[in-house]
């Protein structure tokens, strides 16, 4: 919701700004206005300075002949009413017929305010009389009563202030309530596409002006309800198949490794035998590792693994697991070395220590089922800046660079949906990213300084 | 140490798959075990628990009647004895449950033998205590109950945190204890920082049992890892 009153609070602004921008721009307007129409304040002007350029001599009076050809030009006319007689003592030659030559006191005050038979005239006061200029008919409108309450210019900055005052509350009151019906049909819209990608269900009111779009959005809603509900309704039936599955082989699988467990060590068999029950044994072992691997990678990938994390002491942890392979194994194929400093006795994670665990035990089995020959195993806890790292390594055959950039890099077949037979590795290492990624970490596959194969898991170091 | 004694401890096995009953029957026999009694029903469970009475009882979780949980509470509520689940059920929470009704181990199938056997004696071994109690080290033996070392003809005391380390090494005799589970013997969960603590008490109780401290044969260290007691006959 911020973003809409951010939204509604950028349109006022523009709409203040450009209600104040169109008033400047009318000043502006009205100021050049005004300017280009100065030159109608010309004809007193020119009647004043045909009233002091006008000379007279023996044959009377004369108009220099600059200003008689710049009358003419403007197709004005001028006549001289002399104080003393009232009449007309001097003309220019165009002079309309209807023009009187004599004037009382009262047609003087007329044609001072306003026209001589339709022209409009300007006066100019010489020495001895009155000069008048008369411009064409239609060139000037003449306000012939020009007088106002004296209040009313006194007050007008004010009143002129007040109503562009109220304008302008008037223009933002009408605004914002045509707005705020906008707005609360926008708000509840806002909320439903801010809440579309959650997981909730949404249904806003289908009415107001955007009830479409509001009937849109439920049925997007509506939609996506369905279908997250299939899609985990699938993932849980995946899971739960892969679990049953695996419940069904887990009796079974027991008779076999249980009968070919105590045919490897029947004394009464031959060697030979002997030895093909311990295959099926082994054989077995692979079998019931493959089931836990597969029902806990398809939980953890659907998020039906529950992880309990607590404060745990990872190098103790990962201790117990070492020491339970060593407890575990007899044939001592598989030695493996406690490389983690003395000195580091504590490094405190928040873990779920039976994940953990069985992170730990998969990159130890990892490095026995890929050397059945035997090899050397190196496991160490050491301390990063903000991470417990939990390495283990080993000396035996190791991998390419190309297999390691695609274990570090290819989808599992788990989780890859397309068909390609390029990731068929192990579900082992798939756990043990699974694994740390649950608990915030990371995992790093690559060669081992030992010349095997070396896994680094990082785990976040409780603060 | 003898443990002839636990294998003459009455079992009842209940699964409702009578090949799995068959399998483990010839298991606990081929290792010695005598009295046997197998039920493919909970309610056959409850009424051979009533006759037999039975010391420890091997369970399913899922059986035709009722669930093995169920089963636990009727069982136990007659008389307290072990119990180990047996069961392809290998959920957290049914492992949870499972524990939370007073079983004594839980087990997913499938499993080998050898590690049910295993399961099966340490099981047995915690929860009836040899009449002889003299645990045998090379050059001395132990008296859990009287927390005293016999060496030489001479009585040794232990003190509580000696008697619970070498309690929780012998529990574990041949194989490797972690440092921190060793801690965690004597100073309860979650102890950090007692490592050194450890080593003095490891030194005394080595001054205790070994013929020469300094070159140790039953109490013996594995670098980095934990120690391991070896006990004559395991």
């Amino acid at each position: 919701m911020k973003s809409v009153l951010k939204l509604i609070r950028r349109f006022v602004g523009i709409m203040l700004l450009s209600s104040a921008l169109l008033i400047i721009l009318n000043f502006i307007l009205l100021f050049l206005y005004t300017v280009s129409q100065l030159p109608n304040s010309q004809p007193w002007q020119t009647a004043q300075e045909v009233a002091d350029n006008l000379f007279q001599n023996d044959n009377g009076y004369v108009l220099p002949e600059d200003i008689t050809i710049e009358l003419k030009k403007n197709d004005t006319w001028a006549i001289f009413i002399d104080n003393a007689t009232m009449r007309v003592v001097w003309r220019t030659d165009n002079l309309p017929e209807t023009v009187p030559m004599s004037y009382s006191i009262s047609d003087i005050a007329h044609l001072t305010r306003g026209y001589i038979d339709g022209y409009p005239t300007f006066t100019g006061e010489a020495e001895n009389g009155l000069v008048v200029l008369g411009y064409p008919k239609d060139s000037f409108w003449k306000h012939m009563w020009p007088s106002w309450d004296y209040s009313l210019i006194a007050n007008l900055p004010k009143t002129f202030l007040s109503v562009l005052v109220i304008n302008i509350a008037l223009i933002f009151i009408i605004y914002i309530i045509a707005n705020s019906r906008l707005l609360k049909s926008v708000k509840p819209i806002v909320g439903g596409i801010q809440s579309l990608p959650t997981e909730e269900t949404i249904h806003i009111k289908e009415k107001g002006l955007l009830s479409e779009l509001a009937q849109s959005i439920n049925k997007t809603s509506e939609i996506l309800h369905s279908q997250r509900k299939q899609l985990r309704k699938k993932e849980t039936a995946r899971a739960n198949w892969i679990a049953g599955v695996s419940h069904d082989i887990r009796t079974p699988l027991s008779m076999v490794m249980g009968y070919a467990s105590q045919l490897e060590s029947d004394n009464g068999l031959s060697e030979d035998d002997r030895k093909k029950a311990a295959v099926i044994v082994e054989q077995s072992r692979r079998m019931r590792n493959l089931i836990n691997d597969l029902n806990l990678a398809s939980k953890l990938e659907y998020n039906m693994q529950p992880i309990n994390p607590a404060r745990q002491n990872l190098v103790a942890v990962v201790r117990q697991v070492v020491v339970d392979f060593i407890n575990m194994d007899i044939d001592d194929k598989h030695p493996i070395a406690w490389e983690t400093d003395e000195a580091l006795t504590v490094c405190l994670a928040d873990i779920d220590k039976d994940l953990i665990k069985r992170a730990v035990s998969n990159l130890i089995q990892n490095c026995m089922n890929h050397n059945e020959q035997g090899c050397h195993i190196f496991v160490r806890v050491t301390t990063g800046e903000n991470n417990c790292l939990i390495t283990v390594d080993d000396d035996g055959a190791g991998a390419t660079d190309e297999q390691i950039e695609r274990l570090n890099h290819s989808p599992h077949y788990m989780l890859c949906d397309e068909n390609t037979s390029m990731q068929r590795h192990g579900l082992g290492l798939l756990i043990v990213k699974q694994i740390a990624a649950a608990h915030g970490g990371t995992t790093g596959i690559g060669h081992s300084s030992y010349g095997g194969f070396s896994v680094k898991l990082a785990l976040p170091m409780e603060e | 140490m003898n443990s002839d004694y636990l294998k003459q401890k009455r079992i009842l096995l209940v699964d409702d798959e009578q090949e799995l009953l068959d399998m483990v029957v010839s298991i606990l026999q081929k290792d010695g075990f005598q009295n046997i009694k197998t039920a493919k029903t909970a309610a056959k469970a409850i009424a051979i628990s009533e006759t037999y009475q039975p010391e420890f009882a091997i369970l399913d979780v899922m059986l035709p009647d009722d669930t093995g949980f169920n089963l636990i509470k009727r069982l136990k509520s007659t008389f307290d004895y072990p119990v180990l689940f047996l069961t392809a059920r290998g959920e957290d929470d049914d492992k949870f449950r499972g524990f939370g009704l007073g079983a004594d181990d839980y087990m997913v199938k499938p499993f080998l033998p050898k590690e049910l056997l295993f399961r099966i004696n340490a099981i047995l071994r915690r929860s009836y205590k040899d009449e002889n109690p003299l645990v045998k080290l090379p050059g001395c033996e132990i008296d859990f109950d009287r927390a005293e070392v016999i060496k030489n003809g001479k009585h040794i005391s232990l003190t509580a945190k000696e008697h619970n380390i070498l309690a929780a090494l012998y529990r574990n005799a041949g194989r490797i204890v972690t440092i921190d589970a060793l801690c965690e013997a004597a100073w309860g969960d979650n102890p950090f920082g007692y490592e050194n603590s450890l080593m003095a008490h490891i030194r005394r109780i080595r001054e205790k049992i070994e013929a020469n401290p300094s070159s140790p044969v039953a109490l013996i260290t594995i670098k980095g890892l934990g120690y391991k007691l070896m006990v004559e006959g395991k």
